[in-house]
C-alpha cells in the first residue's frame, strides 16, 4: 500500500523568523524525491516538519488519506534515516533494528524473525549481536537502514544519510538505498546538500532556497533546463548575461548584452525571448571563435580539461567562461568572440 | 594508538626531564603529605598491644558503635536513593526545557551547591526546631497541637543531606542527559515509542553510568559527612562523622579515632569498587 | 517546538526547586527578624544582626583567615596543578596511567579522614605549626580541581599550535605563557572558583586543624551555634551567600553557568 504525501501551503518560524515560506510539495506514490540545497535553505526543518518534530505555524501535512499536520510524532509511523546515524548505543544491532516492532508490540519471536530477515537484506547477519559502538560507519548506515525499513513505513525519509561516509561508500550506499526502495516501492523524501547524489537517486528533484522550493522536476529537466537563474547557477551554469532586445525581425531577434554586445537570436533556435531576459549557459554552451556573430572578448588564463581548454575571458558583458576545442588552442591575451550554442543555452527570466 | 618515536638525545632528555618536573611535585605533596598520613592512621590501628584487630573487634563489639555505623549506612542509604530519584526527575525536566528557562533552572540548582555546608545545614535548624517554621505552620494549620520534636532526629539529617546532595545530582545528570544525541531520541519516537517508552527505553538505560557517579558521590558524601548530622542530628544521632570528631577532640582516643577512620575508608572505596562493578554490569554499552 | 513535559513532572520539579530555594529563602527572612531567637516569618524588621556581627571579633578574624586561606590554598593548588595537568596532557601515552589517580585522592579519600590524620601525622607528630598543615590541607583539598579542571580544557588544546609558536622561535616557557595558558583560561578560571569555594567552605579538613590561636569562618560558625542560637547566625549565612551570589556573577559574567554542567 504505497501512498503519496502532500505537503501543502506549510510555513514554519523559529522564533519570529521565518524559515519556510508556504510551502507545498507532493510526492507521488513509490516516488523518491530529493530535497536539495545549501545548509539553511528549509530542506532541513522541512523533513523535521513532516517527521513531526516541529510544528508548521500553518498548512497541512497528509500522508495518504491520514491528516499528520498534529499527530505525535511516535504516532505517525514513518521511517526515519538520520545523518549520525542515531543507533541506541545501548542495544545490539539486532534490538536496535527490532526496537520499532518492539513499539508495535509485535512479539518477540516475530519480530526477531522479522529484524533478521531485514539484516539479512542488508548484509548484517554476521553482526546482529554486535552493539552500534562496534560498526564501521557504512556498516552503521546499513543498520539504520534497516530499522527504518524493517516498519513497512508507507513513507521514508533521509536527512542527509550519506554525509559521513567516504567518497567510494557513499556511492555504494545510494545504490543500495536506491534498490531498496525501489524494491518496496516505499514513497520517499530525501534530504541532501550533494547535487550529484540527489541527482542520481532521485525520480524528481527539489531545489530549494531561503525556505522556498525553486524548482521541482526531474533531474534531467533541472540540469538542462533550469526554470531560474538560480537553479541555473546551482546546477553549473557558469555564465549568466542579462540581455535587452534591441530590435526584432520575424523570428530573429537582436538583443544587447551590458557593455554594447550585440547577438542576433532565433527564436526558432532559442524559444521564445521575451524583451528582458538572461542568457544562460555552461561553459560548453558557448564556442570560441575567431571571428563570427559573437561576444568579443579578451581570453584569459586557460586551463586543460582532458576533453577541452578552458578560458577565462573578460568582455564588455563582464567575465565569462568558455571551452574551446583541443585542436584550436587560443593563447592568453589573444582576442576572440564567444557563439553561443543553442541547444545548450537557456532563456531566463531576468532576476528581480 | 600512535606509535611513541624514539626522540633524539637530547630532545629525549628534555621531554623526560620535563614531563617529570611538572608532574612529579603534586603528586609527591598528595603522596607525602596526604597518603603517608592516612596509612600512618591506618598503620596505628594495627600496631596496639591488645592484637591486630583489637581495635576492630572492639569496635564492632560495642553496640553503641555498631548502632553509629548502621544508622550511618542506613542515612546514607537512604539520602542516595532519594538524591536519585528526586535528581534524575529534575534534571529530566531541565534537560527538556529551551534555552532561557534552563539557564534559570540550572542557577537554581547551582547556589545552592555553592552555598556551604553549614549555611545549609544551618537553614534546615530554623525549618525543624521547636519553635521553627515547619511546627509554627503545622501548629496553625491545627494538624498538631504542640511543637514536634523534629531536630535530632535520623529524618531531619535525612532531610537536609538530601537537601545537600539534590544540586549535585541534578548537575551531574543534566551532563549526562545533555550527552545524549537529540537525534538517538528522535530515532527512539519516530519508531513509534511514545514519550514514556523512550524514556523508559532508550533515556533512562544511557543514564545508568551518570546515575550510578552520582550514587557514589551521594553515597560517599553523606557517609563521611560530618556538618549536618553535627548541627541536625547532634549527640542523639551520632553518625560516623561526629563520631570520628567525638572520640580524637573529645575524648583523645587517638585509636579509636584512627579506627573509625579507617572503617570510613574501607566502606569508601568497597562502595565505589562495587558500584564500579554494577555500572560495569549494567552499563550496556561496554563491549 | 520543544518536547512536552508531563504536567505532574512539571508540577513535581517546581517543589524541588521550592526545596532547593525556599530555605535559603527562609534564612534571609530571619536574618532580618527583630528577634532575639530565629523565627520565619520575621517579626519586625531591623539589619541589627548584621551589625552585630562586626561586633563579635571572632567572626572577623575568621573570616580573614578563611579568605587568606582560599587564596593562597587555591593559589598553591594551581602552581602544582597547572604543571601537573600539562605533563598529563601532553605526555599522556609517556606517563604510567596510576598518575592522574594519584591527583585526585583527596577527593577520594574522605575529608574528615584526611582531616584528622593531617593534624594527627603532620601537626603532632612531626610538629608542623597548626597554621601551616591547614594551608596544607586546604590546597590539597582543591587541588583535585585544579588539575582535572585545567586538564579538561588542556584535552581540547591543540598542542601543535604549541609546536608551531616553538618552530617560529618562541622559547617553550615563554611559549606556555603565551600560547597555552591564553587557550586554556576559562578552564583556569573555573578550576579557580570551584577550588576557592570549596576551601571557604570546607569544614572536614579544617575541623581538626583550628583550635584556640586560629579558626576558619564554618567552624567558627560552629562553634558559636553551640552557645546561642539567635538571627547573627542567618545573617553570616546570608553575606556567605552574597558572597556566593558575587562568584556566581563572575562564573556567568566569564564563563557562562552552563559550564558547570559539563
Amino acid at each position: 500500500m504505497t501512498v503519496s504525501l502532500d505537503i501543502d501551503n506549510i510555513a514554519a518560524h523559529y522564533g519570529s523568523t521565518q524559515v519556510l515560506k508556504d510551502l507545498s510539495l507532493s510526492v507521488k506514490a513509490g516516488e523518491l524525491v530529493s530535497l536539495l540545497g545549501s545548509s539553511g535553505c528549509g530542506k532541513t526543518t522541512t523533513l523535521r516538519l513532516v517527521a513531526g518534530f516541529l510544528t508548521p505555524t500553518s498548512g497541512t501535512i497528509r500522508l495518504g488519506d491520514r491528516d499528520l499536520t498534529r499527530l505525535p510524532a511516535h504516532q505517525r509511523d514513518i521511517g526515519l534515516v538520520f545523518q549520525n546515524y542515531a543507533l541506541f548505543p545501548h542495544l545490539s544491532v539486532l534490538d536496535n533494528v527490532a526496537f520499532g516492532l518492539k513499539q508495535r508490540k509485535i512479539e518477540p519471536a516475530e519480530r526477531t524473525r522479522r529484524a533478521k530477515a531485514m539484516l539479512d537484506r542488508v548484509g548484517l547477519s554476521d553482526f546482529a549481536d554486535r552493539l552500534p559502538g562496534a560498526l564501521s560507519g557504512g556498516q552503521k548506515q546499513r543498520v539504520a537502514l534497516a530499522r527504518a525499513l524493517v516498519i513497512e513505513p508507507p513513507l521514508l525519509m533521509f536527512d542527509e544519510p550519506l554525509s559521513n561516509l567516504d567518497a567510494k561508500l557513499r556511492v555504494d550506499m545510494r545504490v543500495e538505498i536506491r534498490k531498496l526502495q525501489r524494491a518496496n516501492g516505499t514513497t520517499s523524501l530525501y534530504v541532501t546538500h550533494d547535487q550529484e547524489e540527489a541527482f542520481s537517486i532521485s525520480d524528481r528533484v527539489a531545489i530549494m532556497n531561503a525556505g522556498r522550493i525553486m524548482q521541482l522536476d526531474a533531474p534531467e529537466v533541472l540540469y538542462q533546463r533550469p526554470a531560474n537563474a538560480f537553479v541555473a547557477r546551482f546546477v553549473g551554469f557558469e555564465n549568466l548575461i542579462p540581455m535587452t532586445v534591441k530590435a526584432r525581425d520575424g523570428a530573429k531577434v537582436s538583443a544587447e548584452a551590458p557593455g554594447g554586445a550585440v547577438l542576433t537570436l532565433s527564436e526558432a533556435e532559442f524559444g521564445p525571448i521575451p524583451d528582458r531576459f538572461v542568457l544562460a549557459t555552461r561553459a560548453d554552451g558557448l564556442s570560441v571563435q575567431h571571428e563570427g556573430a559573437g561576444i568579443p572578448v579578451e581570453l584569459g588564463l586557460r586551463t586543460y580539461l582532458g576533453r577541452a581548454y578552458q578560458y577565462e575571458t573578460r568582455s564588455s558583458a563582464g567575465s565569462l567562461i568558455a571551452n574551446g576545442s583541443l585542436a584550436e588552442p587560443f593563447t592568453t591575451g589573444d582576442r576572440a568572440v564567444l557563439v553561443p550554442k543553442p541547444e545548450q543555452c537557456c532563456i531566463l527570466k531576468p532576476e528581480a | 594508538m600512535r606509535p611513541v618515536a624514539p626522540d633524539s638525545l637530547d630532545t629525549g632528555l628534555m621531554r623526560n626531564l620535563q614531563k617529570w618536573n611538572l608532574s612529579l611535585p603534586a603528586a609527591l605533596a598528595v603522596l607525602l603529605l596526604l597518603v603517608v598520613p592516612v596509612a600512618a592512621t591506618f598503620t596505628t590501628t594495627f600496631l596496639q598491644p591488645q592484637g591486630i584487630f583489637a581495635p576492630y573487634l572492639a569496635f564492632f563489639n560495642s553496640g553503641f558503635r555498631r548502632t553509629v555505623l548502621w544508622r550511618t549506612v542506613e542515612v546514607a542509604i537512604i539520602t542516595t536513593i532519594l538524591s536519585l530519584v528526586i535528581g534524575f526527575l529534575t534534571a529530566y525536566v531541565i534537560s527538556k526545557v529551551p534555552g532561557k528557562a534552563k539557564s534559570v533552572m540550572i542557577i537554581a540548582a547551582v547556589f545552592p551547591l555553592l552555598t556551604g555546608v553549614v549555611v545549609r545545614s544551618f537553614a534546615w535548624m530554623i525549618i525543624l526546631g521547636k519553635n521553627g517554621i515547619l511546627n509554627d505552620f503545622l501548629i496553625w494549620t491545627g494538624l498538631i497541637d504542640a511543637p514536634l520534636a523534629m531536630l535530632y532526629t535520623e529524618g531531619a539529617v535525612i532531610v537536609a543531606m538530601v537537601y545537600l546532595f539534590v544540586p549535585l545530582m541534578i548537575l551531574t545528570l543534566v551532563g549526562v542527559l545533555d550527552n545524549i544525541p537529540k537525534d538517538v531520541i528522535e530515532a527512539s519516537i519516530s519508531l513509534g515509542a511514545s514519550p514514556a517508552s523512550t524514556f523508559r527505553q532508550v533515556i533512562l538505560p544511557l543514564s545508568v553510568p551518570g546515575l550510578i557517579v552520582g550514587a557514589v558521590l551521594v553515597f560517599t558524601g553523606s557517609f563521611t559527612s560530618y556538618a549536618t548530622p553535627q548541627l541536625l542530628g547532634g549527640e542523639r544521632q551520632m553518625m560516623m562523622g561526629t563520631f570520628l570528631y567525638q572520640r580524637a577532640m573529645v575524648t583523645f582516643d587517638w585509636v579509636g579515632a584512627s579506627t573509625v577512620a579507617a572503617i570510613m575508608v574501607v566502606v569508601t572505596i568497597a562502595i565505589v569498587l562495587v558500584m564500579g562493578r554494577i555500572a560495569r554490569k549494567l552499563n550496556p554499552m561496554a563491549v | 517546538m520543544t518536547d512536552r513535559i508531563h504536567p505532574l513532572l512539571a508540577v513535581f520539579a517546581g517543589l524541588v526547586f521550592i526545596f532547593l530555594v525556599g530555605p535559603l529563602v527562609i534564612m534571609i527572612g530571619a536574618s532580618l527578624s527583630d528577634t532575639n531567637f530565629l523565627t520565619f516569618p520575621p517579626r519586625g524588621l531591623t539589619l541589627h544582626w548584621f551589625t552585630h556581627i562586626f561586633e563579635v571579633t571572632a567572626f572577623k578574624t575568621t573570616a580573614i583567615t578563611s579568605l587568606q586561606l582560599a587564596f593562597a590554598g587555591t593559589f598553591l593548588s594551581l602552581l602544582f596543578g597547572i604543571p601537573a595537568a600539562y605533563a598529563l596532557n601532553r605526555f599522556r601515552v609517556e606517563l604510567p596511567s596510576w598518575l592522574s589517580t594519584v591527583y585526585v585522592l583527596p577527593i577520594l579519600i574522605p575529608e574528615i579522614v584526611f582531616g584528622f590524620s593531617l593534624m594527627k601525622s603532620v601537626t603532632i607528630d612531626s610538629g608542623f605549626p597548626v597554621g601551616l598543615t591547614l594551608l596544607i590541607g586546604h590546597a590539597l583539598l582543591v587541588l583535585p580541581y585544579s588539575v582535572r579542571v585545567v586538564s579538561a580544557s588542556l584535552a581540547a588544546f591543540d598542542f601543535s599550535i604549541e609546536e608551531a609558536a616553538i618552530s617560529l622561535g618562541s622559547p617553550p616557557l615563554k611559549t606556555f605563557f603565551t600560547i597555552v595558558l591564553p587557550n586554556i583560561r576559562a578552564g583556569v578560571i573555573a578550576a579557580f572558583i570551584l577550588a576557592f569555594i570549596t576551601s571557604i567552605n570546607d569544614v572536614s579538613v579544617s575541623l581538626f586543624l583550628t583550635g584556640p590561636g586560629i579558626s576558619t569562618l564554618p567552624i567558627q560558625i560552629l562553634a558559636y551555634m553551640e552557645q546561642f542560637f539567635d538571627p547573627t547566625m542567618a545573617a553570616v549565612s546570608v553575606l556567605l551567600m552574597l558572597l556566593t551570589v558575587g562568584v556566581m556573577a563572575i562564573v556567568e559574567a566569564t564563563l557562562g553557568l552552563t559550564f558547570l554542567t559539563k
